[in-house]
């Protein structure tokens, strides 16, 4: 039953309170984790066990918060349908939302479909309030807090969730959620993984737990949408630095936010750097150009003659060119290698600086690629 | 604290709300009491513990959801009064019923908890809520219910709630509840009827005729004691007198005796021994006399230190010779020397227990001697006849019946 489908849920849902589950089930995005879907479970009913069904009128809806999954109650009445819903506010048993700060329960409608994500966003808000009230527990970490809210670039993206470890006993502990102001905007699209499938806004989120109240074991941790994370080169390619002990997060979220930009930049002008690459050879090698990627910008093959013997000539360029050195891969067309395969010979040092531009890269690339021709011809006699 | 409900309360509530088709909340009638209890141990002198106990006794189900309150929670006190009317100031709680939910107070409830605290006036106001679980397949039904105290701390805020005689009775009594009943109808059968089981004081007839009976009866036992306890008294001094008797049965002989001896002498002149135990008894009997004039003190019989001469003995015999009271000082017969614990001591014991004392082994032994005393007996006043007319051991036949006076002897 918990893992069943937004629309298995939805069928076992009362026909009346259907339309409000459907906004909050396939649109449902709030807080910052806006990758993770609200997700509803456990659907009961408060009809009598005579009722026919559908007539599930109460259910428990998940909800990502502050890196964890905050789990409601939210209960209706399927033979009343016009009547706001009450709320359990699960282990979070102190939360006690003032209701006029609650518009859309005050002036609950039934007919509009948003009406209960609405409340669900406001009831997010206060609780938002309600845990940074907790922080006070912990003096060290109120100032983090009121460090971070100061700053216009993170106050108003951060979300926290604090607490004790258990009920009873166990260190206060806090976590920090901030969304980090990175541009991905200019990231060229083709970089990023396939839209369609991944929809959500490009979104990269600083995840810091303090482990206890005076902030000596704290763990960072940075998440990126799929797409975002794809175009940097996968999640191998980025390590945030380490939480300097003594520090605190107004210094060190600007930096990993910093190094992050960096990257980005990094990325997006390789980008352009590999397209006036091509075009360069594009230019000075014109007809012998027999294909190129025109998207990315990361392969061109090149035919080349020498005295009536023809080579082929594959330009691999990586992902942080131009500091990374483009491959050169050259190829037969008339030997084949013992296992089938087209006879090749791989070039990966030839003389090279990331600071020529791409016009001078292809004028330097004409007597390499007729030395390494030579030399490739050479053994292709030999055997 | 402590709550209670009745069970036709109780059952009542859950009937209401079984049968609604959502969820259903209401009001709890009833009153909260306080009790103290008091406890000396040895460690302390004295603890007392006080105890808040709630009953409930009725409910008020609420017609429909939202009926005092808006969509914010806000409450509506016209609406309240409304539901409650002249019942509001009996208001100890309320109570809410849902289906398949948390045994958690909800964001609405707490926020309506508050407020009809302040309005109600009531600062322990408890909070019933009734969760109806079932399983998937509808096979076990589990109702399930908490009594909440919300102003109370969070962890402190549960309160059990028990429902006499809901339980395993088959090893108790029913236990009555100190819940009165309230009903109307009640009233009005009770008041209808209740004179042929009451009476003005509101006590039942038969409990006070039943007490008539026993205060009867106890007047009948104290009255058969009192008649023991003279019987008792009247045989003791019987014995007293038939001692007497025996005494001067004996003396006579004795003289009888002494005046055959002196006539034997005179006949013949040889010396002849004189008994010496004679001579023993008359130091010693006066002594044994007293004593036995003092029932409720029997000692052993002693010689005096200063026993008075037989001479003066046997002048006083003649003129004491009738038994005109137990006085010691009448006591002129001659002593005869008696074991404790002989049949001839009274029993100390006013009822006068000691049925079993009677003239006893002596009877046999003496009996010549009452044969002697016939005539003797003739010449007793007529009180002495009396004495020994009602002086028989008292005996309760099965029936109580003391009146009934057979002859015994």
């Amino acid at each position: 039953m918990n893992n069943m489908s937004p629309e298995v849920a939805l069928n076992r849902i009362s026909p009346e309170l259907r339309p409000l589950l459907c906004s909050v089930v396939r649109n449902g995005r709030v807080g910052l984790d806006s990758t993770n879907c609200l997700r509803i479970t456990d659907l009961k009913t408060g009809c009598t066990s005579l009722t026919p069904g559908p007539c599930c009128d109460r259910f428990k809806l998940h909800i990502p918060y502050a890196g964890e999954t905050l789990k409601w109650d939210i209960i209706f009445n399927a033979q009343d349908p016009e009547l706001p819903p009450d709320f359990i506010f699960g282990e979070d048993a102190e939360f006690l939302p003032e209701p006029s700060e609650l518009p859309h329960l005050v002036q609950w409608d039934a007919e509009d479909p948003e009406c209960l994500l609405q409340l669900v966003k406001e009831l997010i808000q206060q609780y938002h309030q309600y845990q940074c009230h907790r922080l006070r527990e912990s003096s060290r970490l109120l100032f983090e807090y009121d460090s971070l809210l100061e700053d216009p670039d993170y106050g108003r993206s951060l979300e926290i969730y604090a607490g004790h470890k258990n009920s009873w006993t166990g260190e206060f502990s806090a976590r920090f959620l901030l969304k980090l102001p990175v541009d991905f905007s200019n990231i060229p699209v083709y970089l990023l993984k396939d839209t369609a499938l991944d929809p959500g806004e490009d979104v990269a989120l600083l995840f810091v737990s303090f482990e206890d109240a005076e902030a000596t074991q704290v763990f960072p941790k940075l998440y990126l949408s799929p797409s975002i994370e794809h175009a940097l080169g996968g999640s191998s390619a980025l390590h945030i630095p380490a939480f300097p002990s003594g520090g605190c997060l107004i210094d060190y979220v600007p930096q990993v936010c910093q190094l992050l930009t960096n990257k980005v930049q990094y990325v997006i002008q390789g980008y352009h750097k590999r397209r006036e690459y091509i075009a360069a050879f594009l230019s000075h090698f014109g007809m012998g150009v027999v294909e190129y990627d025109a998207e990315g910008f990361t392969k061109l093959t090149l035919l080349l003659m020498w005295k009536d013997f023809c080579v082929l000539v594959h330009v691999d360029l990586p992902l942080y060119f131009p500091r990374d050195q483009p491959t050169l891969t050259f190829q037969s067309v008339y030997h084949f290698t013992s296992s089938g395969q087209l006879y090749s010979q791989v070039q990966k040092s030839y003389p090279y600086s990331p600071r020529w531009d791409g016009n001078e890269m292809a004028k330097r690339a004409k007597p390499q690629f007729s030395a390494t021709r030579q030399a490739f011809c050479s053994g292709l006699v030999i055997k | 604290m402590a709550a209670s409900i009745s069970g036709y309360t109780f059952s009542s509530v859950c009937y209401h709300s079984a049968n609604s088709n959502s969820d259903h909340e209401g009001f709890l009638l009833g009153e909260v009491r306080q009790e103290e209890t008091i406890s000396i141990s040895d460690t302390q002198i004295s603890s007392a513990e006080l105890l808040q106990v709630v009953e409930v006794h009725n409910h008020e189900p609420c017609a429909q959801l939202f009926s005092f309150y808006n969509y914010a929670g806000l409450v509506n006190e016209e609406n309240l009064n409304k539901i409650l009317k002249e019942r509001r100031k009996n208001v100890i709680g309320w109570y809410r019923f849902r289906r398949n939910t948390q045994q958690q107070m909800s964001f609405r409830e707490q926020i309506i908890h508050k407020q009809l605290t302040q309005l109600l006036g009531v600062p322990d106001l408890v909070f019933l809520l009734f969760s109806f679980i079932s399983t998937a397949n509808n096979s076990t039904h589990a109702l399930e219910y908490v009594l909440f105290r919300p102003s109370r701390s969070r962890y402190n805020q549960r309160v059990t709630l028990s429902i006499p005689n809901l339980g395993n009775t088959s090893q108790q009594e029913y236990k009555v509840s100190s819940v009165p009943n309230t009903s109307l109808n009640y009233a009005k059968v009770i008041k209808e009827h209740g004179a042929e089981f009451f009476d003005k004081d509101g006590v039942m007839k038969d409990i006070r005729t039943i007490f008539q009976v026993y205060s009867a009866l106890q007047d009948k036992v104290q009255a058969v004691c009192g008649e023991v306890e003279q019987s008792e008294r009247v045989k003791e001094k019987v014995q007293q007198e038939v001692n007497k008797l025996k005494q001067q049965i004996a003396l006579r002989k004795q003289k009888n005796a002494e005046e055959e001896r002196r006539i034997l002498e005179a006949q013949n002149p040889e010396p002849l021994p004189t008994p010496e135990e004679n001579t023993e008894p008359p130091e010693t009997s006066l002594l044994s006399l007293v004593a036995f004039n003092t029932p409720s003190t029997p000692e052993r019989p002693g010689p005096s230190a200063n026993p008075p001469a037989y001479a003066d003995l046997l002048s006083l015999q003649d003129n004491s010779l009738l038994p005109s009271s137990s006085s010691p000082t009448s006591a002129a017969l001659l002593p005869r020397p008696q074991a404790v614990g002989s049949p001839g001591h009274p029993s100390p014991n006013p009822m006068g227990l000691g049925l079993g004392l009677s003239v006893g082994s002596n009877e046999d032994e003496d009996s010549s001697e009452y044969e002697n005393l016939v005539s003797e007996v003739a010449q007793l006043p007529p009180v002495t006849i009396n004495v020994l007319a009602q002086g028989r051991p008292a005996s309760l036949s099965p029936d109580g019946d003391a009146s009934a006076r057979g002859s015994q002897t």
